[in-house]
């Protein structure tokens, strides 16, 4: 409901936006203004679509131009070649546009950092050669006298305003329409964090190749109404570095990762760099790209967010100062001395894990682990540094292959399957370090973790709700995320894992530099979970908070399974002990 | 001749021409591959390097002619290597005071997010270089004409009379100062301590802090190294080639190429896979027409960073 | 020698070291342990400067040691033998000693700390020109100390030095680190196997979730149980 509310206000936006400049429009008469003003929103456009790859997956690329000259050249090829009407050849251009985003995307997300850049700049760089030789040197587009408006050719310039506002109006709401949807979400959490997004159920990849499927039609469009509009193509001129450049360089000034981004970014440096290149350009050519350059070198100096954000945060941090945040602090459960701890009643086994093993070039990290664990049971894995008690929640977790052995949870067995479907199948993980979204609230932080298990948003946000309620941050739902403790991030990180409404929940160092008084809260969470059917297992270093809380405990030394059982029986143990301390140890302390 | 005769002749050509350009490129790449190398700072500025370099020869040498009592021959590749020094000044400039603010490299042993901030960082700087350029220097492709650039050896080819090998006497003499030059940086980097301690910062720059090595200032140092090689690179390039201020976007895919074919953080990989690259283009065009020469390389480049993304010399334990 | 006074260095929130104190006199073998997460490699860290100290003093004979630029701090004869050894994989062996012989000292003492790094450990020789990454662990480890020793340092800190490596291996690698020390090297161990650390050293320090929890004497140390809860949370 509330976010059906917060709808109205960027469609209001967008609304008046849109009617002001073709307002605008219409009362200009001068040829120069009315280019100035059909430019700006198709280098919006093409910013948007930027910012929908780029902004919001966090990969950026290099290369957009490709998109964007394809999407030019398909209009222009299907007049000049086959009479096809422009009306006709932009939405065909946007078909080729999602057809290479495919083609694209499909080998290049493969790749990380640099080298998806790289690769993306190597795209319209070789379409420009390839272009140039199939004798596309400059191709202007044939007049057509007989039935100007069926071919997209007005006189009157100001119908290409109101063509260039249309799309970007669409492009806004495409955007808006990911952006408060899973989609926009789960691109954002994939930038954040890609492994945590994956462990949450995330699909990552069908996310960005839909992602990037999107951005290409859209920069595909802006290109053919560019062709339509500018009336001649050449390869530089659409497929050059620029191009790219522009798409950038308008999307992070304005902000990446927003909405009004682009648009504010095209706003401010379409027109200045026009201007100076009307102005200055016979004297000194070339002053666009130079203007370019340095917005692109402030920008990431000093506000590497862009201007949207730092207006934002600025706006937000003069308001937050008058209101005191209303804290409300999760009861207490009252907690007297440390009760003996019963041993385990028989529970059925949720998860066998039989001679796993994962050796890393000549390192192994595991060798031949097998165990079980019992449903509701809270188990405790310990050992000392580089025991390999990480490698083995990744093997369980689905982010390494093992070399040998069986994972089976719950009757099915998990070798080879993608982390998000691991985690559809009931296996929650939370991580060591906790990456939220630091401008979003608590709950949207959490929402994330539900989309795997539910198909519609509203039982997202209410699987959310119930998740915030068993971590005992129900209070705190609408908070900022940035405001938090580090233990209401800790419940935050539980939060999200449990909002899939896992059966087995791994955890890995959740207690790790907190105070004691924080730790005795998160205890009571993880506590509760159990009662409620959750089996959990905890990597752990805290020691004497893991006595009291863990079941039984498993220890791992030098990748090998040393001994499972319950704690008292662990501390006594030789063998633990020996690892822990050294086989001296217990020698020197026998003879003195 | 027969036509078989005629193949190799023209074989043996492009051959000649290819070993002689994979030179030139070697060193352009080496530039790039001690910056990528060290650093793991991807530079898209670098063709831009590439470009002042040309252009410093260019003024030094023929609008000024300061190096006029060197005459015509030496004048041009002495300018060339001067590019060196004065460019590796401008990339240390560059690093000290935009670069390193970017790159979160001061603090050491953290992997930075600064990554993206440094490609896009180094995107802004290409573009006001090339469209400063642009202004600065004009769009009027320029050269530096040297007496040897219109000369060649000719090798007289065994086999037939008639037969024989043009080499070029500019691009000969440009391919050999390039070979020379990055053996000399082959021995800084391996053999002095000021090359050992750029290894080392790149290697494990905590590690290389614990040590009393300036880490800062070690980067600084390999940016503009890497720098100034590109840029002598471009003053040998100069001496055969015209040139304008949008010709570094001809290279860089041509480096970049080159890098990752050889392998980052690889010197001599860097070589190498420039040499490749060269030998690719001119074998090309015994196959392609002209244009699709550079979408050649482009499809390697794309095929490398699929295929085998770590090059032909690999990472880590190798000596470079 | 050197004096922590009241260290505390605390980032993101999250306090690693709350006012920590600790002394090391000329030629003393100090021994730091506690279980993982204490703080112990962060002290070492605030010492070399990778880790800024929010608050308290650290003085290296007489000089305030966080006035000085992290870069310098090596060449005040403090030497850092990291945890995980941190070799230069890339290097070889001769070039990892060469650069542990960066500093002033280093250079001029560089003939004889090379025949001792030999002597001490006569694999570095026999392996000089390999690579270090292709070293096995207990090689690296030795190598590492190697490094740190070719400085001439009059500190020398081990952060975890048995950590990865077989029993063995670790025996002897503590050996070689009490040779040093009866050569008149003070030297400051950090170590998570307590007893090596307990029996060697002059004076012990006990860390647990960033607080010193016990100090004293190896004699008083190896007859205290506390150490054993403090591991295993009794």
């Amino acid at each position: 409901m509330r976010a059906q509310c917060k709808l109205i206000a960027p469609l209001l936006a967008i609304a008046i936006v849109a009617m002001a400049w073709i307002a605008v429009g219409m009362l200009v008469t001068n040829s120069y203004y009315q280019l100035m003003l059909t430019l700006v929103p198709i280098w919006a456009v093409m910013g948007l679509s930027w910012n929908l790859l780029s902004g919001y997956t966090g990969l950026i690329s290099f290369g957009h131009a490709a998109f964007f000259g394809l999407g030019a050249y398909t209009v222009t090829i299907a007049l000049v070649g086959f009479d096809v009407t422009p009306w006709l050849g932009i939405p065909l251009g946007m078909m080729v546009g999602t057809v290479a985003g495919i083609v694209i995307g499909y080998p290049t997300f493969r790749l990380r950092g640099h080298y998806f850049a790289l690769a993306m700049m190597a795209y319209p760089m070789a379409l420009l050669y390839v272009f140039e030789w199939l004798g596309y040197q400059e191709v202007p587009l044939p007049m057509k006298r007989e039935a100007p408006g069926f071919y997209m050719q007005f006189s009157d310039y100001r119908v290409y305003i109101a063509l260039a506002v249309g799309l970007l109006v669409i492009s806004l709401l495409i955007s808006l329409a990911i952006e408060r949807s899973r989609f926009g979400m789960s691109l954002l959490a994939i930038k954040q964090n890609e492994p945590a997004a994956e462990a949450a159920g995330i699909d990552t990849l069908a996310w960005k190749m839909r992602a990037i499927m999107l951005s290409g039609a859209l920069a595909a469009a802006a290109g053919g109404l560019y062709a339509v509009v500018l009336l001649v193509v050449t390869p530089e001129s659409v497929f050059g570095m620029l191009t790219s450049a522009q798409a950038l360089i308008v999307a992070l000034f304005g902000g990446a990762g927003t909405l009004w981004g682009a648009p504010i970014g095209a706003a401010i440096l379409i027109p200045l760099s026009e201007t100076l290149q009307a102005q200055l350009g016979d004297v000194i050519p070339g002053i666009q790209g130079v203007v370019f350059g340095f917005a692109i070198i402030l920008v990431v100096l000093l506000a590497p967010e862009g201007i949207f954000w730092r207006v934002r945060d600025r706006f937000h941090r003069t308001r937050a100062a008058r209101k005191v945040p209303a804290m409300a602090m999760a009861p207490r459960v009252a907690f007297g001395k440390t009760a003996p701890v019963p041993p385990p009643p028989e529970r059925t086994p949720i998860l066998t894990v039989s001679g796993l093993s994962k050796s890393f070039g000549g390192l192994r990290a595991v060798t031949d682990a097998s165990f079980e664990v019992g449903e509701g049971e809270i188990l405790g894995i310990i050992g000392p540094n580089g025991a390999g008690k990480t490698t083995l929640f990744n093997l369980l977790n689905g982010f390494l292959p093992p070399d040998t052995g069986k994972v089976v949870f719950a009757g099915r067995e998990l070798a080879g399957l993608k982390p998000n479907r691991i985690c559809r199948l009931g296996i929650g993980r939370t991580f060591q370090v906790v990456r939220a979204f630091p401008r979003m609230s608590v709950l949207h932080n959490v929402v994330v973790g539900a989309y795997a298990t539910t198909t519609n948003d509203a039982d997202a946000f209410a699987a959310a709700r119930e998740a915030l309620a068993q971590v005992g941050l129900a209070g705190r739902s609408e908070a900022a995320a940035a405001g938090l403790t580090n233990k209401e991030l800790r419940l935050m990180e539980l939060g999200r894992a449990l909002a899939g409404r896992p059966r087995l929940l791994l955890m890995d160092e959740p207690l790790a530099g907190l105070a004691s008084q924080e730790i005795e809260a998160l205890l009571d969470v993880i506590r509760s979970l159990a009662k409620g059917r959750i089996t959990v297992v905890i990597i752990e270093h805290t020691m004497r908070a893991m006595m009291r809380l863990a079941e039984r405990f498993i220890v791992l030394d030098h990748g090998r399974v040393l001994a499972i059982g319950v704690p008292d029986a662990i501390v006594s143990d030789e063998g633990v002990i020996e690892a822990y301390l050294g086989k001296k140890w217990a020698s020197i302390r026998a003879h003195g | 001749m027969t036509s078989f005769g005629n193949f190799v002749e023209i074989f043996l050509q492009a051959l000649t021409a290819g070993i002689l350009l994979g030179a030139i490129y070697g060193l352009m790449c080496v530039g790039l591959g001690i910056i990528f190398g060290v650093m793991r700072v991807i530079n898209f500025a670098q063709g831009e390097f590439l470009m002042l370099g040309m252009y410093f020869t260019f003024y030094v040498v023929a609008a000024f002619n300061l190096l006029w009592f060197l005459g015509p021959a030496v004048g041009p590749y002495t300018g060339a290597l001067l590019a060196g020094p004065a460019l590796f000044a401008a990339g240390y400039a560059l690093h000290r005071f935009l670069v390193s603010r970017v790159t979160g490299i001061s603090v050491a042993g953290t992997e930075g997010e600064g990554h993206y901030a440094q490609l896009i960082l180094t995107l802004g700087v290409s573009l006001v270089l090339q469209n400063g350029g642009l202004i600065l220097f004009g769009s009027t492709p320029v050269s530096v004409r040297t007496p040897l650039s219109a000369r060649a050896w000719e090798i007289p080819l065994l086999y037939d009379a008639n037969a024989a090998l043009f080499l070029n006497k500019a691009r000969a003499v440009a391919g050999i100062l390039s070979v020379m030059v990055a053996v000399a940086l082959y021995w800084l980097v391996n053999r002095t301590r000021l090359g050992k301690t750029l290894r080392a910062a790149a290697d494990n720059a905590a590690a290389a802090l614990y040590m009393g090595i300036d880490v800062d200032r070690a980067y600084r140092i390999a940016f503009g190294i890497g720098i100034g090689v590109t840029a002598i690179a471009g003053g040998l390039v100069a001496t055969y080639n015209p040139f304008q201020p949008y010709i570094g976007l001809d290279f860089v895919i041509i480096m970049y190429a080159g890098v990752v074919l050889g392998g980052m953080g690889s010197i001599l990989g860097a070589f190498w896979g420039g040499m490749t690259i060269g030998l690719v283009q001119q074998l090309s065009t015994l196959v392609l027409p002209t244009q699709l020469q550079n979408a050649a390389i482009f499809v390697v480049f794309l095929l490398i960073v699929m295929v085998r993304p770590q090059g032909l010399f690999g990472r880590a334990t190798e000596r470079i | 020698m050197l004096t922590v006074e009241s260290l505390t260095v605390a980032y993101g929130g999250l306090t690693a070291l709350c006012e920590i104190s600790l002394v090391v006199r000329q030629g003393q073998f100090v021994s730091m342990v506690g279980p993982n997460g204490a703080g112990k490699t962060t002290l070492f860290k605030a010492i070399s400067g990778t880790v800024q100290a929010s608050a308290g003093r650290i003085r290296f004979e007489d000089t305030d040691l966080l006035a000085v630029a992290r870069s310098e701090r090596a060449h005040f004869g403090i030497a850092h033998v990291p945890e995980g050894r941190q070799v230069f994989g890339s290097m070889t062996v001769m070039e990892n000693l060469e650069m542990g012989g960066y500093p002033q000292t280093g250079r001029r003492d560089w003939k004889r700390n090379l025949d001792r790094i030999f002597s001490l450990f006569p694999v570095l020789a026999e392996r000089r020109a390999q690579a270090a990454g292709t070293l096995s662990g207990g090689e690296q480890q030795m190598l590492a100390i190697g490094r740190g020793i070719a400085s001439s340092p009059r500190l020398l800190m081990l952060d975890e030095p048995s950590m990865g490596l077989a029993p063995m291996v670790a025996d002897l690698i503590f050996e070689r680190i009490g040779e040093l020390h009866r050569d008149g090297l003070a030297i400051l161990l950090v170590e998570q196997r307590v007893a090596e650390a307990v029996q060697s050293c002059d004076f012990g320090y006990v860390l647990e979730a960033g607080r010193v929890v016990l100090a004293g004497t190896h004699r008083t140390l190896l007859a205290d149980d506390r150490i054993r809860s403090v591991y295993l949370g009794l």
